[in-house]
């Protein structure tokens, strides 16, 4: 059996909030001072923060408008159905059986038997042609199951939606099929697309943040070598050296993420009305969405994230040309 | 104690600034280095601060050589040590209470200790009344001691000064020599690297010449 290892000695309370209190007085310190180099050189934060807010801001506008498309797919009034339309000589209780049956196969969420009185009627209020069809004498309309498939189990690939078609078609009650689910399968497949596109924008924009935040913390300790090499003298570890500057990435980075979180906003105002308009012309209820807590969210963790790498690897390289990086 | 052995260095332009250096100094000693422009005083104290690395011999300090220190232990090492040049090399965005707190900031001391020790080593260079002033508002002279506060606000072990008095009128480089004396009683060993002769003799410490090396 491996020997124990002897427990570390528990620090006595007041060791322990010395080590707090020194270490949030170095990292005050470090905020107190990466805040006033970006407070003191506006022209240059500024470009800069510009420049990673208008890097962001394409990725996660792409990205909210890919959003919303995708929830137009989700959306109960665009829910795409699969209509039945059955033999003439099936009567209203076996279209029912018919839907109770269907209705049982897991693709299917809920099933809807319009009978051929409703769908006169509702030809006639369409159509205006209630005359026209007097004179035929008998209805020619046919009993029809519609059928709400269920969007997660169905339409995500053709090969599933050709197989549950053909399985319908074996009813014998069935005449034909009309399916109303080949647009979404579309629109999905150019969703992901889509989804990939942005992804790939988003990794390419990513890495122009780094290097501007990288290139504008190298700047920053070109101008500070001299204060670099008084810290390292009195003793300064890299860490210590590191922090500022680290802190100055991170808040490049999380206030050019809020900036580009500004410019989406604005951009989505100017586009909302005519959007809405349009989706009202056609008889949807589509209303483009601004951007939700978790996106905003992301958007910040990411942008803060990039500033505080790119800073790393701009300091960490400067340390490594410089002196080897001893912690 | 510090001790140079055989100690020999070549800067990589071929210019050789030390040759064959035997020194002792004793722990709490004062000792003037002085010579001729390019004899090498600047280059023997950045070999103990380790700015420089001998490229022949040993240097030790408490009879470690220095080569042996890994590099985690620099920064510790420097910590000891208070280096004063002959431009204080001031951080200019800085009032002088926060250049003169930045070695205690680094070493980790509390809020408290900070303020009580930075108030009392501008105190000792007579500058308690300037701790808001930013450097560019200060004299050469009270640069020059808000250079000494920092270099001596950790309380080293070692104090190292390269021509500490070079810009400043004889009068305030006398105080500047009496102010490291001061520091010497309190058990600092120091080191200052001068070539104003008279000013040496003057505080009749041990002197060590240093003669340019023809490479």
């Amino acid at each position: 059996m491996a020997p124990k290892k002897p427990l570390a000695k528990p620090q006595p309370a007041p060791a322990r909030a010395r080590a707090y209190a020194i270490w949030w007085n170095q990292q005050k310190q470090a905020i107190d001072f990466s805040l006033k180099r970006l407070w003191f050189n506006p022209i240059s934060a500024w470009i800069t923060l510009i420049a990673i807010a208008l890097a962001l801001s394409l990725p996660t506008s792409m990205h909210v408008l890919v959003k919303n498309l995708q929830s137009l797919t989700h959306n109960n009034q665009s829910v795409p159905t699969i209509s039945l339309f059955l033999k003439p000589k099936v009567t209203e209780q076996q279209a029912n059986d018919l839907a109770e049956l269907v209705k049982s196969q897991p693709e299917v969420l809920n099933t809807t038997v319009v009978t051929r009185d409703q769908a006169l009627q509702d030809f006639n209020k369409i159509s205006g042609l209630a005359d026209t069809l007097k004179t035929l004498g008998e209805n020619p309309l046919p009993n029809i199951v519609i059928i709400t498939p269920k969007l997660n189990d169905l339409g995500e690939t053709d090969a599933d939606l050709d197989d549950f078609s053909k399985r319908l078609k074996t009813y014998k009650e069935v005449e034909d099929i009309q399916i109303d689910i080949e647009w979404i399968q579309r629109l999905r497949a150019i969703l992901r697309i889509a989804d990939r596109i942005v992804a790939v924008v988003a990794a390419l924009l990513a890495v122009t943040v780094l290097l501007v935040v990288g290139n504008t913390i190298r700047l920053d300790i070109e101008n500070r070598k001299d204060e670099i090499r008084v810290t390292r003298l009195i003793g300064a570890t890299n860490r210590y050296i590191r922090r500022p500057f680290l802190y100055g990435g991170l808040w490049l980075g999380l206030f050019g993420g809020i900036l580009s979180l500004l410019v989406v906003n604005i951009a989505l105002l100017f586009l909302v009305g005519p959007v809405n308009k349009l989706s009202n012309l056609y008889g949807s209820a589509f209303n483009l969405g601004g951007i939700d807590l978790t996106t905003t969210l992301e958007v910040l963790v990411i942008s803060s994230a990039l500033g505080l790498v790119g800073a790393w690897l701009a300091v960490n390289r400067y340390l490594w040309e410089n002196e080897v990086v001893n912690d | 104690m510090i001790e140079f052995r055989q100690v020999c260095k070549r800067y990589p332009t071929g210019q050789l600034a030390l040759y064959n250096v035997n020194l002792t100094i004793r722990a709490g000693e004062m000792i003037f280095i002085t010579g001729n422009s390019g004899a090498g005083k600047s280059t023997l104290l950045k070999l103990i601060a380790l700015l420089e690395s001998p490229s022949k011999g040993d240097v030790l300090v408490g009879n470690m050589p220095l080569t042996h220190l890994h590099q985690r232990q620099i920064p510790p090492y420097r910590r000891k040590i208070g280096f004063i040049f002959q431009d204080p090399h001031l951080l200019y965005d800085r009032n002088v209470y926060d250049n003169v707190a930045l070695p205690l900031l680094i070493s980790g001391m509390t809020p408290i200790e900070i303020t009580r020790r930075v108030n009392a080593a501008l105190d000792k260079v007579g500058l308690g009344k300037k701790t808001k002033s930013f450097p560019l508002m200060l004299s050469a002279g009270e640069r020059q001691r808000v250079g000494i506060a920092r270099a001596v606000v950790n309380r080293p072990t070692i104090i190292l000064a390269d021509e500490p008095t070079g810009n400043l009128d004889p009068e305030l480089a006398q105080d500047i020599m009496y102010t490291f004396a001061q520091f010497n009683e309190l058990g600092a060993t120091v080191l200052i690297a001068s070539h104003d002769h008279g000013l040496v003799e003057r505080m009749k410490k041990r002197t060590v010449v240093l003669q340019r090396v023809e490479a």
